[in-house]
Parts: C-alpha cells; sequence; structure tokens
C-alpha cells in the first residue's frame, strides 16, 4: 500500500490527475450499474408498498416467499428446464458448425474463401424482427411449429455469423508452422483442429459460447411466436411476463422471478469470464 | 499455457450438453401438454399472476380429475393475441381461448379466427345462467355472439374514509365541488387527493369517465368511435370539466408520470385518499386498508352535466370463452369443458376464491374481498353506470390516445388536448 502510494507520488502531476480521473469515472460507472443490481435484488424481498415507499432501503426480511410464488405462479421451474434445453443444444449445434467452418475458413488462402467469409458477414444485416415472418412460415411448413426443436435449429442460424468471425479472427493468429509441423507428422484435417487449434482456441470459444449463451437465454420474440405457450415447452423469457398484470403487479414477485431467471446466467458468466477476458486480451495483444 | 478449463472440460460439457438435451426433453414434464390428440386446448390469459389464475387452474385440475378428460392449458398474459394469431395461421391455435375483448381480438369472429357462439349458447343449456347485458355486450353489430362472457368488471371508485375524516371531510364527494373542496382539505393536510396512472390506461379510463358526465350514452359511442370531440358540445364541456378538476389539483402531484401499478400502491400506502381502479384491482387491496375504505362513484359535475348520479364504469368486458376453428372439430370436449365452467360451484369458487365478477348469474358475493363486494352491491339508484369504452376505441387508437390523455394531466389546455386527442384518431 505505502509502495503504491509512493509510486503514485513519483508520478508527473499530469499523469496524477488523469489516473485520478480515470479511477473516479471508473467508480462513478460502477456505482451506475452497482445501484440498479441492489435495486433489483432488495425489491426481491420486499412487499409492493415497500419497494415504492423506500426504494433504496434494506430489507426488513429475507422471507423467500417472493421467489416461491413467482416459481408457482409463472411454472418457472420448467421454463428453466426449457431454456436450458434449447440453450444447451443451441449452444452445441453452433459450435460443431461454427468450429470446422471458421477453421477452413482461417486456413483458406484463395478468392473463395473471403467471398464465403464475407457471406457470413452478410449475416449481420439481416434484423431478425424483419426475418420473423419467413420464419414462422418455415417452422409452419417443416411441420415444427410450437417445437422447441425448430428453435434449437434456429438460434445457431442467427449465431453463426457473429461465432465464425470471432473464432476465425481467433484461429488467424495461430502460427501457420504449428499446422505444418503437425501434418508433417502425419495428422489429418481434423486432428490438426483437434490437436493443434483446439486447445489454442479455448479462449475464443469461451467468448461464442458466453455471448450466444447470453443471446439464446434471453431470446423472447422467436420462442414466443415459434415454441409457444404450452408451459411444458416454453422458455423462462415467455413465463416470466406473464407475472406483471394489468393492475396491481406485485413487483416484488416479479423482480424475484427476474433475480430466479438471471441465476444461470451468473453462473455461466462465473465459469466463462476469465476464459472471455483471456480472449480479449489476446486479442489486443496480438491485434 | 495454461487455461482455468481445459480442453477436454469444455468438449465434455459440450457433449455432455447434447447428451442431456434429448434425456431431458423425454421427461413427462417437458412433452408438450397438447401434443395428444384427444386433449381438449385452452389458451388462457387467466394465469401467472392474474386475479383468478390458481382457482381457474385448480379447476380445471378437478374437471380433469372428475372426469378423466386431459385439458392442456396453454398460458400466456398480455400477448396472447398474437399468439393465437400466429397459430392460427399455421392451423395449430388452441380449441379454445379465454381471453377479453380488446384490441385485436375484436376482429376474430370477422375474421374467422374465432366461430361465432350463438347456437351453442342454447344447446349448452348457457343462455339463461348469462347475465343477458353480458350476452348483449358481446355481440357485435351483425348478431354474432363472439364468446360466451365468463368475467366482467366493475370500475368503481375507492374513498379512503380514514384519511378523508382526518382532513375533516365527513362524508364521500358526490359532486365536483365537494370533490375539489375535498381535495382542499386532504392538500391541507399533506394528503394526496385522487391518484391515477395517468401515464397509461387506467388515466385514460378516468378521463374518458369524465367526458361522459357530460354526454349521453349514444353521443359517447358516436364520439369514442370517431374521435370528433370538437363536433361534441358536451365533449367539449366534459374536457374542460376535466382541465378545472386538474386545475384545481384534484389529482396528486405528478400525476402525469403514474401507472396503474403505482396508483394502486399510492392509495394501499395512504399516500392518496381516492382511486378509481377496476374490481380485479381492489381485490389487491390488503385488508388492514380495506377496513377504511368506502367504494362508490366518481361525483358528478356540480353544474351542466348530463348525470343524476356519481359515475361508474360497468363492462362485462372481462374474459371469454372464445371456439376456434379447430375447436369445432372438438365441440363434444368442448361442450362438458364450458358447462362446467358455468356451474355455480365453479362460479362461486372464482368470486369466494380470488374476488372475480362473473359473468354468471349469482347471488354470491365475495367475503374476503370487501370492496369487490362493496363494488358489485352498488346498484343503479347509487351511482350511474357509464360505459367502458374499449369496444368503440379502433385498434390502432390506442396508444396514441393514451399519450393525449396523458397529456392531459399534465398542464395542457383544454383545446390542445381535444386537438391531441382527435389527431390520436388519425392512425385509423
Amino acid at each position: 500500500m505505502a509502495q503504491r502510494a509512493a509510486v503514485a507520488r513519483r508520478l508527473p502531476l499530469r499523469d496524477r490527475i488523469g489516473s485520478i480521473t480515470s479511477g473516479t469515472l471508473a467508480w462513478i460507472y460502477a456505482a451506475l450499474l452497482v445501484i440498479p443490481f441492489y435495486y433489483f435484488i432488495v425489491s426481491s424481498f420486499k412487499t409492493n408498498e415497500e419497494i415504492f415507499e423506500s426504494p433504496l432501503a434494506w430489507p426488513t426480511t429475507f422471507d423467500l416467499s417472493n421467489f416461491t410464488t413467482a416459481i408457482q405462479q409463472a411454472d418457472l421451474g420448467l421454463a428453466v428446464a426449457n431454456s436450458a434445453l434449447t440453450t444447451v443444444a443451441a449452444l452445441v449445434l453452433t459450435l460443431l458448425l461454427a468450429l470446422p467452418a471458421s477453421f477452413a475458413l482461417a486456413r483458406a488462402r484463395g478468392r473463395a474463401g473471403k467471398i464465403v467469409e464475407s457471406v457470413f458477414a452478410l449475416g449481420f444485416l439481416i434484423p431478425s424482427f424483419a426475418a420473423l415472418f419467413p420464419t414462422f412460415l418455415l417452422a409452419a411448413a417443416l411441420g415444427l411449429f410450437h417445437t422447441r426443436t425448430f428453435v434449437v435449429f434456429l438460434l445457431p442460424a442467427t449465431a453463426l455469423p457473429l461465432s465464425i468471425v470471432i473464432l476465425t479472427s481467433f484461429m488467424r493468429t495461430i502460427p501457420r508452422e504449428l499446422e505444418e509441423a503437425a501434418s508433417m507428422d502425419g495428422a489429418s484435417s481434423l486432428q490438426v483442429l483437434r490437436q493443434v487449434y483446439l486447445p489454442i482456441c479455448v479462449p475464443g470459444i469461451a467468448t461464442v459460447l458466453l455471448l450466444n449463451f447470453l443471446s439464446f437465454w434471453n431470446a423472447y420474440l422467436y420462442p414466443l411466436i415459434l415454441i409457444g405457450p404450452d408451459t411444458a415447452q416454453r422458455t423462462i423469457q415467455v413465463a416470466l411476463p406473464t407475472l406483471k398484470v394489468d393492475a396491481g403487479t406485485d413487483y416484488g414477485v416479479l423482480m424475484a422471478g427476474t433475480l430466479f431467471t438471471l441465476l444461470p446466467v451468473y453462473l455461466v458468466y462465473t465459469v466463462l469470464q476469465r476464459q472471455m477476458q483471456r480472449a480479449l486480451l489476446s486479442g489486443a495483444v496480438k491485434g | 499455457m495454461s487455461h482455468g478449463i481445459s480442453r477436454r472440460t469444455l468438449l465434455g460439457a459440450a457433449l455432455s450438453g447434447g447428451l442431456i438435451t434429448p434425456l431431458l426433453a423425454g421427461c413427462g414434464a417437458l412433452v408438450p401438454a397438447s401434443s395428444g390428440s384427444n386433449a381438449l386446448t385452452v389458451h388462457t390469459q387467466i394465469s401467472g399472476a392474474v386475479a383468478g389464475a390458481q382457482v381457474f387452474s385448480d379447476v380445471v385440475a378437478a374437471y380433469q380429475r372428475s372426469t378423466a378428460r386431459k385439458v392442456a392449458l396453454l398460458k400466456n398474459g398480455s400477448d396472447l393475441p398474437i399468439v393465437f394469431e400466429t397459430s392460427t395461421l399455421a392451423g395449430k391455435e388452441a380449441d379454445v381461448a379465454i381471453v377479453n375483448m380488446m384490441g385485436r381480438t375484436l376482429s376474430w369472429t370477422r375474421l374467422g379466427a374465432t366461430v361465432p357462439v350463438n347456437d351453442y349458447l342454447d344447446d349448452w343449456g348457457l343462455r339463461d345462467l348469462i347475465i343477458p347485458e353480458a350476452l348483449a355486450e358481446w355481440t357485435d353489430d351483425k348478431g354474432r355472439l363472439r364468446a360466451f362472457p365468463f368475467t366482467r368488471t366493475n370500475w368503481p371508485v375507492s374513498f379512503n374514509t380514514g384519511l378523508l375524516e382526518e382532513a375533516g371531510v365527513g362524508a364521500i364527494p358526490t359532486t365536483s365541488d365537494e370533490l375539489i373542496a375535498a381535495a382542499d382539505a386532504l392538500r391541507s393536510k399533506g394528503i394526496g387527493p385522487v391518484t391515477v396512472g395517468g401515464s397509461d390506461w387506467s388515466g385514460q379510463k378516468m378521463f374518458l369517465q369524465i367526458l361522459q358526465g357530460f354526454i349521453t350514452q349514444d353521443e359517447a359511442r358516436t364520439v369514442f368511435s370517431t374521435g370528433k370531440i370538437s363536433e361534441s358540445p358536451g365533449a367539449v364541456a366534459g374536457v374542460e370539466h376535466f382541465v378545472e378538476l386538474r386545475d384545481a389539483g384534484v389529482f396528486v402531484d405528478n400525476v402525469q408520470g403514474y401507472t396503474s401499478d403505482s396508483e394502486l400502491t399510492q392509495f394501499n400506502t395512504r399516500k392518496a385518499a381516492i382511486v378509481p381502479a377496476m374490481s380485479s384491482a381492489l381485490a389487491l387491496v390488503p385488508n388492514e386498508r380495506a377496513a377504511e375504505v368506502t367504494v362508490g362513484g366518481w361525483p358528478m359535475p356540480s353544474g351542466g352535466g348530463v348525470l343524476e348520479r356519481p359515475s361508474v364504469i360497468k363492462s362485462f368486458n372481462g374474459h371469454g370463452i372464445w371456439i376456434s376453428e379447430n375447436g369445432l372439430k372438438k365441440l363434444d370436449l368442448i361442450k362438458p369443458f364450458v358447462q362446467n365452467l358455468y356451474t355455480p360451484e365453479v362460479t362461486d369458487e372464482f368470486i369466494l376464491g380470488s374476488g372475480r365478477d362473473m359473468s354468471r348469474v349469482t347471488d354470491t358475493v365475495s367475503k374476503d374481498f370487501p370492496l369487490v363486494a362493496q363494488g358489485s352491491r352498488l346498484t343503479d339508484d347509487d351511482v350511474t353506470p357509464v360505459m367502458l369504452p374499449d369496444l368503440l376505441i379502433p385498434d390502432a387508437v390506442f396508444e396514441p390516445m393514451i399519450q393525449a390523455t396523458a397529456l392531459a394531466y399534465g398542464s395542457a389546455p383544454a383545446d390542445r388536448i381535444i386537438d391531441a386527442f382527435e389527431k390520436s384518431y388519425q392512425a385509423v
């Protein structure tokens, strides 16, 4: 501590001001994020009256009844299972498709590779809302309307452009000599992907997993229309709004329900965040 | 190079996910309830946190047990109409929909998404069980009964007599002059007078209710379906009356920013003494607060109005039981299900268990929901019923109109409010 203070004293005045300013801004930004999150958590233990009377006050009790009410009223247990089902299946499918595609694009040297890469990038240009009606027609034509299966196939399609861009960029940073050495040892393309590229790409894969997990887990419109309202199938984001009513919404219950749905997001983020940071740092150093 | 997660772990997790997914899919609870061809599918808005949701689930469960028939409940909130419509396009809509008649659902019968139920009303012996006014309200201009009316709504005004007494107001106000005097007295004691959701539909309903103090019901039909306030001297007087009340401080401060949720909370926490709220919301007022509340009507204009008594919005436009095109193939399953919903026992369960007002003829009055009971006891000798204009306002006008009425709760003069109101109908 004393050592850090001594270092700070040795810094020129301009740097010290810059350091203090950036530090202050960082704390303000952190507060901007923390205060709503704090409000969100404490509200899930309060009644409507307590929420509106003293929004930031500490709860008088940590009774979990709001959570049990939310889970029971909106069938959140089933909804979480459905969300987990569709999200995990879609993530697996995304990786199964994106990894070989990125591997091929990263190794490609010709014009065809660039064209294919551009085609994938075109996916960014399609607004998801605009694709809703054709997607609905497709689901109906395939006989997969009101099934999770269709959404499991659809979500990777929406995620592939970004996943391939990220993974391709990551794989391009891998020295080509490693691949050549493996090939000289007799490794097939699949072995090169599995034995050489994948171990090095773990931070990139984690990034893709995390970004796609957030996107899949939070999807609302497509699951609402395509999976439908059957409680045995509907996802968490479709179930949650049933806790909101026209008049007299119990915000404590609504907050508790929302917090319950955020727990998996927090868990996944905790597991994958270090890898994602590593990927970002690695990009910064190598870039 | 060392990583927090090994490649093996990551691949293992991915493969496990891939294996667990189909296993989970095989779990009984996750198998679609609507998948069986013998199941009656019911798409209901009486779900989640809506008053009566638990009663409805229990009633359906009991029906399944006693009849050994399978009923699959599909649940949505306010997004039910759009989900039902897209399902209809794919030919996979539920056999029965239980939803209110507002906005998109108004066109369902006309477009053939649902079938008129006139014939079944007599065949299934329901005509005498349902309040005749409810049947009239659910019948369109071509004589088609859109759906069986199930729940209904009262929209009385709740007065916290404890707070009024603290402010020295002995009786609940029944005229606008008395209301203004009561508001002054309440304000002098630091108590908010009337609270309402100025920024949403609850403020819109209040605004339209005040307008109806100066126009007959026939005039109201014209004004609300065309939006032409300026062509109706009565409606113009109604807007001016609204502005007079607003400027006299009848509404709580910053009412323009409140919602239907915040109005109820203000009332429940004694921040405001008066609230107009529909019966399903009154069921949510805690007993401690309800003990000091008297339910009545909105004070009639002291001069120039058309009302003889304070007004209350009365509507049979709660939830209705609609039959879809798919439902036509399962009428043998729908008939006993609907008949069961109109038995006295089920009606009592809804009234006593959830405080719902029902469209079925009944003498049962809510016991555990005293304000709902007070509201349902109001007769035409106590209040003058006025209409809920939802059936007349075109779907596309709803949101723009709410913006116009939110403007009215600010500081806009009458002519600007009228202009904004009329412009909201340009969306049609």
